[in-house]
């Protein structure tokens, strides 16, 4: 840690007590990028960063004051003290916050690795370079890759509080996108992908050049078909994000602000038996292990649905103490600049018994659902209602046959929790996707697809 | 901040090796925010953001770095060097001076939102929760918030270029949610305007908080919406982001510089139906997605898109400029010191036409009426896009039926601009916000009501 920011971070700590805080926190994070961008055979972007940002957050007049400065230099002080008893004054946030004394463990992760910080420019340009030309040579009708990136990033963060608690991680990566264009006739297709490395040797520039190329070119010919109501399979990419959309209803502020439909539910079958959905900080070899939460509470695992039982909601220690429950570790903030809300760490369905293929054959017909699109805009995150816009492909006698595109799929998310007929074991957390939520593919009857 | 012999340093080293062109952009932004959950002030922030951003070009290509440590010119100069090492090992360069600078105001402000205290805007809000709440019973929760946003910059780029701008900008939130049994439906508002507190302090959001209440009780009681094709007529104001989503973005030189759009090499041909013309048009006085000069400090315009049906022109950058060979239309912009800039929208819309709204509703046999549009997003490359319905009915011989709930409209973007068959005379602009490669911006969508012959509607029944 940078010496000039300790010492601004026990200034700010001290006058803070000056100041008539009873308590306050401060949450710093830095980090810094590299990232180049290949596009016909050049590298035409290069970009490097290196920022960071400081919280204050004080308990002044039973209220939690936040302010946030990207200038980190003594005059700054006065401003954020001020402006964060200056929030205390407005707010009226009726449940009691307090900042955290800390864990007397935290789980061992170290989510730095140092040979993956040596990678430097040129190694990043050949990746992207290379990674563009693979992709291209897929196919010949793969006309263009329009985005290539190849982008190293690191990150410290650091809490420390008026209780004592020192909380202190650092992390990173090397993440890689690519998406390409395909033409054949009049049609044109997309696809792309992202991936995220914790070390350089699992970078297998081949295999990604040929999984979004595979995808491409597995386009080309889609066509809409008429409506109707159908089974269909979410493979484990669509899945995920139909879960992601709506994972903010297990958030216990959720349920107790009443913008949740699963308030007061705990106990009550909300999911077919065959649903067990987990929340755990810490997954075994996984790149996104979580030792502790935005409050420093130390990672936890969490069952939220027990075979069809909805068993907890996911806590952060406001929410927590309400219910008279222990945190769950699930007080993030959406970084420094955000105040402290719940959010997932890694949030999964539990693997079903079937092989994707196996899943195929049990729907025998209907639709292969590849992407859902328009998340941000298409569901209703509290009634759990969506209308998305779909792709994917017509399963006939269990085999995948022609793509379909230009069509909607809805239905309701809480309804499809009890439909859901059957899963997949192919939930893959090292497959390097960079998502920290995950989903085996599911089978769900009776969905309706809008078409021409 | 930084002095003038600073920025030349600076922008000296940027050329020190590889590199035709050097450019600056230094940001401080002060954000101040309120948000209300029920009438109970649920969360303030309070913010300063600062940084530079270095950008490179060499032909069409770019360097790009940022740090928010402006305190430090060694280190940012070395930045730059690394940086412009990264385009040719070989040293050159030459001496950047800057001319005397040029302020602009692209937004000044009456009363600046930071002079007001917290608890001023607080009594706004709590008025528009409860207005909505005492809308209807149905009304079960309510939100509000404002955000005000005053941001300077300063841009010098190695033609000698040295620009300021100070742009304020103000934004209200209203949001009403009624409850029926396990189903929630939202009603939701967002104005903004290029001023300050003064703007907040006129602005009727009371009027709004009732609208929002209106939809979401309406909604609350509204059957699924049909699927298939059919005639679909898009209100006015942010109906538009259908226009903004569909075409807006396929005509950015982010995405025809490269020919990956379905527009590209369009240009005096027939991209749309010869009733709709259409502008980007960032010099409208006060407006949310206003600016006199843009982030790459090159003066903004009134860009006529299409006239009559016929691409008129693109929405260029400087690297867009340098790929296509035709000047930039001064549409660059960043979120913030982070982001390298690129071409983007300001206030995108489809200028009036000469059918009433009613004419429009009346000379439809059977359709869906998008009253209010929720979001969006395009493929650039296909042109396929998808919107979200927030306030939609069933029209049925002429006029408006019943509210139907859930619909997402899709389809190509060339081919909907093609298919619109009526334009309406009721213009409006509506604010929002636009994500893109540049970060998130605010931009002002807008049209007025009219109608596409045919749309792919999608819902559960």
């Amino acid at each position: 840690m940078d010496t000039r920011i300790r010492s601004f971070i026990d200034t700010l700590l001290k006058r803070a007590v000056e100041e008539g805080f009873v308590e306050s926190e401060v949450y710093f994070e830095s980090d810094a990028s590299t990232a180049v961008q290949a596009l016909e055979g050049k590298i035409i972007q290069f970009e490097s960063s290196d920022a960071s940002g400081l919280s204050f957050r004080g308990l002044y007049n039973g209220q939690m004051g936040y302010a946030y400065t990207e200038d980190i230099s003594d005059d700054m002080i006065p401003f954020l003290l001020s402006q964060a008893k200056d929030n205390c004054k407005v707010l009226e946030v009726k449940e009691k916050i307090t900042v955290y004394e800390g864990d007397k463990e935290y789980p061992e992760f170290n989510g730095f690795n140092e040979e993956l910080a040596k990678i430097g420019y040129q190694e990043m340009a050949d990746a992207a370079l290379a990674l563009e030309k693979e992709t291209l040579a897929y196919d010949k009708r793969i006309e263009s890759v329009d985005d290539c990136f190849v982008a190293y990033s690191s990150g410290t963060l650091l809490i420390i509080n008026s209780k004592g608690m020192v909380c202190e991680s650092q992390d990173n990566s090397l993440d890689v996108y690519v998406g390409c264009r395909a033409k054949e006739g009049e049609d044109v297709q997309t696809a792309g992908k992202s991936w995220s490395f914790s070390s350089l040797g699992d970078l297998n520039i081949s295999k990604c050049a040929e999984t979004v190329g595979k995808k491409v070119i597995g386009k080309l010919g889609a066509h809409s078909i008429p409506s109707e109501k159908t089974s269909v399979i979410l493979d484990r990419f669509a899945a995920r994000s139909l879960l992601g959309a709506f994972a903010g209803a297990f958030s216990a502020e959720a349920m107790q602000k009443g913008l949740s439909r699963l308030a007061g539910r705990v106990g009550e079958k909300i999911a077919n038996d065959n649903i067990t959905l987990i929340d755990e900080g810490m997954i075994d070899k996984s790149q996104f292990c979580i030792p502790f939460d935005s409050e420093g509470v130390s990672a936890k695992r969490t069952v939220l649905i027990d075979k069809g039982v909805f068993t907890s909601a996911l806590h952060n220690r406001k929410t927590a103490l309400v219910e008279g429950k222990e945190s769950t570790g699930n007080g993030f903030r959406g970084g420094a600049k955000g105040s402290l809300g719940i959010s997932n760490t890694n949030f999964h369905f539990e693997n079903g018994s079937l092989s994707f293929d196996d899943l195929l054959k049990k729907m025998n017909n209907g639709i292969l659902i590849t992407a859902l699109h328009g998340l941000h805009a298409g569901v209703n995150a509290i009634s759990g209602d969506f209308s998305l816009m779909t792709e994917g492909f017509l399963v006939k006698d269990g085999k995948i046959t022609e793509p379909v595109n230009q069509i909607t799929i809805a239905d309701n998310f809480f309804d499809v929790l009890l439909k859901i007929e059957e899963l997949a074991d192919d939930v893959d957390y090292f497959a390097f996707d960079g998502a920290h939520i995950q989903s085996p593919s599911l089978l769900i009857p009776n969905v309706s697809i809008a078409g021409e | 901040m930084l002095s003038t012999a600073s920025m030349e340093r600076i922008l000296t080293a940027a050329l020190s090796h590889g590199g035709d062109f050097s450019e600056i952009y230094i940001e401080r932004t002060k954000v101040s925010s309120v948000s209300l959950l029920n009438g109970v002030v649920e969360s303030t922030g309070s913010s300063i953001d600062c940084g530079i951003g270095i950008r490179i070009l060499e032909g069409d290509k770019c360097v790009y770095v940022y740090s928010n440590d402006l305190y430090n010119e060694e280190k940012l100069i070395r930045m730059a060097k690394n940086a412009s090492a990264s385009l040719s090992e070989v040293p050159g360069g030459r001496t950047v001076y800057l001319q005397p600078s040029i302020s602009y105001l692209s937004q000044p402000c009456q009363i600046s939102p930071s002079s007001v205290a917290k608890s001023e805007k607080v009594i706004k809000l709590k008025q528009a929760g409860e207005t909505a709440k005492a809308y209807s019973s149905l009304i079960s929760q309510t939100s509000a918030a404002c955000a005000d946003t005053e941001k300077e910059i300063w841009i010098a780029n190695s033609d000698g270029l040295n620009v300021k701008d100070k742009r304020c900008r103000s934004r209200l939130i209203v949001q009403a949610i009624a409850t029926d049994g396990n189903d929630k439906q939202t009603g939701y508002f967002g104005p903004g305007s290029g001023e300050g507190y003064e703007f907040t302090e006129k602005y009727d959001l009371d009027e709004k908080a009732r609208e929002a209440a209106r939809i979401a009780s309406t909604m609350i009681k509204a059957k699924p919406c049909p699927s298939g094709k059919m005639p679909v007529v898009l209100g006015n104001a942010f109906g538009g982001v259908i226009f903004h989503e569909a075409c807006g973005h396929a005509l950015e030189a982010t995405a025809v510089g490269i020919h990956s759009s379905y527009f590209t090499d369009k240009k005096g041909t027939a991209i749309a139906s010869p009733i709709v013309t259409a502008y980007d048009d960032a010099r409208i006085k006060k407006e949310w997605g206003s600016y006199d000069v843009d982030d790459e400090g090159t003066p903004s315009t009134t860009n006529l898109l299409i006239k009559d049906g016929i691409l008129n022109s693109y929405l260029i950058d400087k690297i867009g400029s340098r790929r296509m060979g035709e000047p930039s239309t001064g549409c660059s912009r960043r979120q913030n010191y982070a982001f390298a800039p690129t071409s983007r929208m300001s206030n995108t819309f489809i200028a009036a036409g000469k059918s009433t709204p009613e004419e429009i509703i009346a000379d439809t046999e059977y359709g869906l009426y998008a009253a209010n549009m929720g979001g969006g997003s395009v493929d650039t490359a296909t042109g396929e896009f998808n919107f979200s319905v927030n306030e939609a009915y069933i029209i049925r011989n002429g006029k408006i039926c019943e509210p139907v709930k859930g619909a997402t409209l899709i389809g190509k973007g060339n081919e909907v601009l093609m298919n619109i068959d009526r334009v309406g005379n009721d213009l409006k602009l509506s604010q929002g916000v636009c994500g893109s490669v540049s970060g998130n911006i605010p931009v002002d969508v807008g049209q007025p009501t009219i109608r596409v012959s045919e749309i792919t509607v999608g819902g559960q029944a």
